[in-house]
């Protein structure tokens, strides 16, 4: 098992590589430069030749890349030009409030997505499973921002159960239970829709098991049909569930830019629509290094697990 | 069906869990009495006046530092501050300042001569020690200042490379705000995040993407403010500030979108309206093109239904504008200038005149920016009147920054006409970098449009140094004149600032400088 962990960790090292070119070759392409979004309406040539060049920008695209990846190798991520701050103490930061949002989801779409995928294959064309379909269908029709909005527009300005926006209270406390009282529309709003495919997907997994052998001679030694669903049946689904999980954690992580622009939520994705905006180019690089170097990693868990689940893959 | 009792379980455990968040907190409670709270569009830069740009962040610095001069309540005048009086030597090129005394820094150093050399040798001298705690991008309002001079503790000396007269106006805008220098000292780079000044809040702690919190100053030399604090939130979305405001969880709102203005109606909110020194114009291709003829920049002022783009697309947010020149200036600007009414006769006949029929048109339209209001909205409707008049017109639309990059080097061989807003300090500013001949792209200012008149360039370039204000006035009244006759851009709307404020806030206005004073605010 450590030499499996450790060839997949070794294989990450071109993936990150390819996409910190990639991110620096975007960033130098697009059009529009720093200097320009910081000058606005005052952006003359000269202006905008003098504060390139304070900002370190008037050296040449490749030689700029490499002195940005060796410093980055040695942990320095560089200074973001709008938030005058270093980069890194800004993602980690931010990561961890996205984190927070996007983990709860996760565990949410993971937990109500398995339970109402298996009631579904459970009652195949029952009522549960006509209602759950539709339920999900509505879910994953729903565009998340939207439902934001809508969950604001009810339960914080109608009827004031929670507060519209932000992840900690302005004045107090700031304890678990606060922080539940913001997460609790972010991060529903955010697990609705991979709650969707991830029942879907449980559920068809589940079929498939359910016609298996060994199910029917469960069932035909007595095994309880409690048992025989959510132990035999559902521990044989989850090795195809798993990967979905996976990907579901990735959507969630990318959903969570709609879900903290509506509800202000100090994350990562906020501040890489910002940082995109105000071509903050050693923000939005750093920025989107880091999470690569974070989904990498989550992927190689999620190959682990399965792995551990099932031993035939690894080889 | 035993296996549905997990489930349902869970079911059960989690509509408990609900009910017990719900308990605990409780209705959302109302923000605590003598503390403001702002919803801000975004989150500052840096309360650091010399390196930041924004509105945004400028909000936070004029409640937290001084300038040697202000503006003048509900003005674009300038009164002292912390300058209590100033002499200009008779060729306009010194200015010597007396300082007020007894005024010290939050961080308890003495505000002096010396503080104000620190200050501006700090932005425009690259040897200076503390030059690179930059880049100071606005550096260039303060370009004319050859050297500063400290003559006594109380007596500075500005000596100007030539006479420059919006230099008063520069020193009354946030660039011009005087830091503390044993904090810059202190912090060097991370001044910013660490600010100090003499203003009425003092700086107590910047939470990032949460708020700014600014306590009250009560040694302030202008008298202590009356509220206890401050909070400047940034909630970047305007769908989401709205319902912050809705819902009691900020006191005040700058920005509110023209459809949200609706949901502020009535007693329990106070809305605030106040024009600006803006001014959105749309900048026309006098180089080639049917443009190039002055009787179709004409036919396309006449052609624009302007009020209807004020009313309708931006819901009285804006005003029309007659001429390059916004009315917030008030002592520079033209009351005897009419807007161009909206008149599709008239311009099909110019049109007629000028043999331009049916002619193709490419628009730059930007999806936003500052101070750009509704952009593809009111391009959209621009586009259907000029239409309508004949013009074939197609519309290209880009992402702000994007945008400027296309503009700002010239219209010609791209586009007949782009969207654009100013926002200024001084009457100056606009006409001086968009419309001399001087200021073409090619050599450096922002006059993409290409438009010459050799009237109206010695007209600005004697306004310039000038320092009686009176002359200066009649100077850029007669421009304004010629340039709407010349039309070298369609003139279309005023921008109004907006800001909603509940009913538990008193005595606050908004000012045409559009910054945010909040000494004499109070809070119940």
């Amino acid at each position: 098992m450590t030499g499996y962990i450790l060839k997949r960790l070794i294989s990450a090292i071109p993936v990150l590589l390819g996409i910190s070119v990639i991110v620096f070759l975007i960033m130098a392409m697009i059009p529009g430069d720093p200097a320009t979004a910081i000058l606005g309406s005052y952006a003359t040539p000269e202006n905008v030749e003098k504060l390139n060049r304070d900002l370190g920008l008037d050296q040449g695209i490749v030689s700029r890349y490499f002195i940005w990846l060796g410093n980055m190798l040695q942990g320095d991520f560089g200074r973001s030009f709008a938030l005058n701050r270093p980069v890194l103490d800004e993602v980690t930061d931010r990561f961890g409030a996205t984190l927070i949002l996007a983990g709860t989801s996760f565990v949410l779409c993971s937990v109500f997505g398995i339970a109402a995928g298996v009631i579904s294959a459970a009652r195949q064309y029952g009522f549960a499973d006509k209602a759950i379909t539709f339920v999900v269908l509505l879910g994953i029709s729903i565009p998340s921002f939207f439902l934001g909005m809508m969950m604001i527009l009810i339960f914080a300005v109608k009827l004031r159960w929670f507060p519209v926006s932000g992840m900690w209270p302005i004045y107090g406390a700031r304890n678990f239970w606060v922080l539940l009282d913001h997460l609790a529309m972010p991060a529903l709003a955010l697990a609705v829709v991979a709650t969707g495919v991830v029942a879907r997907l449980a559920r068809s997994a589940m079929l498939e098991v359910l016609r298996q052998d060994f199910v029917r001679t469960a069932r035909a030694k007595g095994v309880p049909e409690r048992r025989v669903i959510w132990r035999h049946a559902l521990r044989a689904a989850m090795v195809a569930i798993i990967p979905v999980l996976g990907i579901q954690a990735g959507f969630v992580l990318s959903g969570a830019v709609y879900i903290e622009m509506v509800f202000q939520w100090p994350g990562v994705g906020r501040m890489l629509v910002d940082a995109i905006l105000k071509r903050d180019i050693l923000l939005v690089q750093g920025g989107v290094v880091f999470i690569a170097a974070c989904y990498v990693l989550f992927n190689i868990l999620v190959d682990v697990a399965q792995a551990l689940l099932d031993p035939r893959i690894k080889t | 069906m035993t296996f549905l009792s997990l489930p349902r379980r869970a079911m059960l455990a989690a509509t408990a869990a609900t009910a017990l968040v719900l308990t605990i907190t409780g209705l959302q409670a109302q923000t605590p009495p003598d503390v403001l709270i702002v919803g801000q569009i975004a989150e500052p830069q840096a309360l650091d006046p010399a390196a930041v740009t924004a509105v945004n962040d400028f909000r936070i610095l004029m409640n937290v530092y001084d300038g040697l001069v202000r503006y003048k309540d509900g003005t674009l005048e300038v009164e002292p501050a912390l300058a209590t009086d100033w002499s200009i030597a008779d060729d306009g090129t010194e200015y010597t300042f007396t300082l007020r005394e007894g005024v010290t820094f939050h961080d308890g150093s003495a505000f002096d001569a010396a503080a104000v050399k620190f200050n501006f040798d700090r932005m425009l001298d690259e040897a200076h020690p503390f030059h690179d705690t930059g880049p100071f991008p606005l550096a260039f309002f303060f370009s004319a200042i050859d050297t500063v001079d400290v003559l006594d503790p109380q007596t500075v000396r500005f000596t100007l490379n030539s006479p420059y007269a919006p230099f008063l106006s520069n020193l009354a805008y946030p660039t011009g705000l005087i830091v503390s220098p044993a904090a810059v000292t202190q912090h060097g780079a991370d001044f910013g995040r660490n600010p100090s000044g003499t203003g009425p809040f003092k700086f107590v702690e910047w939470r990032s993407n949460e708020a700014v919190v600014v306590d009250a100053n009560p040694k302030y030399w202008d008298g202590a403010p009356d509220l206890q604090a401050v909070v400047f939130r940034p909630i970047t979305d305007a769908n989401t500030r709205t319902a912050e405001m809705l819902a009691g969880g900020i006191d005040l709102m700058v920005e509110v979108p023209p459809v949200a203005l609706g949901e502020f109606q009535g007693d329990a909110y106070a809305v605030h309206e106040q024009a600006g020194p803006h001014v959105w114009f749309l900048i026309l291709n006098a180089k080639e093109g049917p443009f190039a003829d002055k009787r179709v920049r004409q036919a396309a002022n006449y052609a624009i239904n302007k009020e209807a783009i004020v009313n309708d697309v931006l819901e009285g947010t804006a005003a029309v504008a007659a001429g390059p020149t916004p009315p917030a200036f008030a002592w520079a600007y033209n009351d005897a200038l009419e807007p161009y009414p909206y008149d599709p006769d008239r311009a099909r006949a110019l049109i007629a005149e000028a043999g331009v029929e049916g002619a193709e048109l490419t628009f730059y339209v930007t999806e936003g920016g500052s101070g750009m209001l509704d952009p593809v909205a009111m391009g959209t409707a621009m586009q259907a009147d000029l239409e309508a008049v004949g013009f074939d017109v197609k519309i290209e639309t880009y992402e702000w920054n994007t945008f400027l990059g296309n503009v700002n080097p010239g219209l010609e061989g791209k586009a007949d006409m782009a969207e654009m807003a100013w926002m200024t300090n001084d009457p100056d500013t606009l006409p001086f970098l968009a419309l001399r001949t001087e200021a073409w792209p090619d050599k450096g200012g922002f006059n993409s449009g290409y438009y010459s008149n050799p009237k109206v360039d010695e007209l600005l370039e004697a306004a310039r140094v000038a320092t009686d204000q009176a002359e200066r006035a009649r100077l850029y009244q007669e421009m304004q004149v010629i340039v709407q006759e010349d039309a070298p851009w369609v003139f279309v709307a005023n921008w109004k600032q907006n800001a909603v404020t509940s009913d538990r806030v008193g005595g606050f206005s908004l000012q045409p400088s559009f910054f945010l004073l909040l000494d004499d605010v109070t809070k119940n």
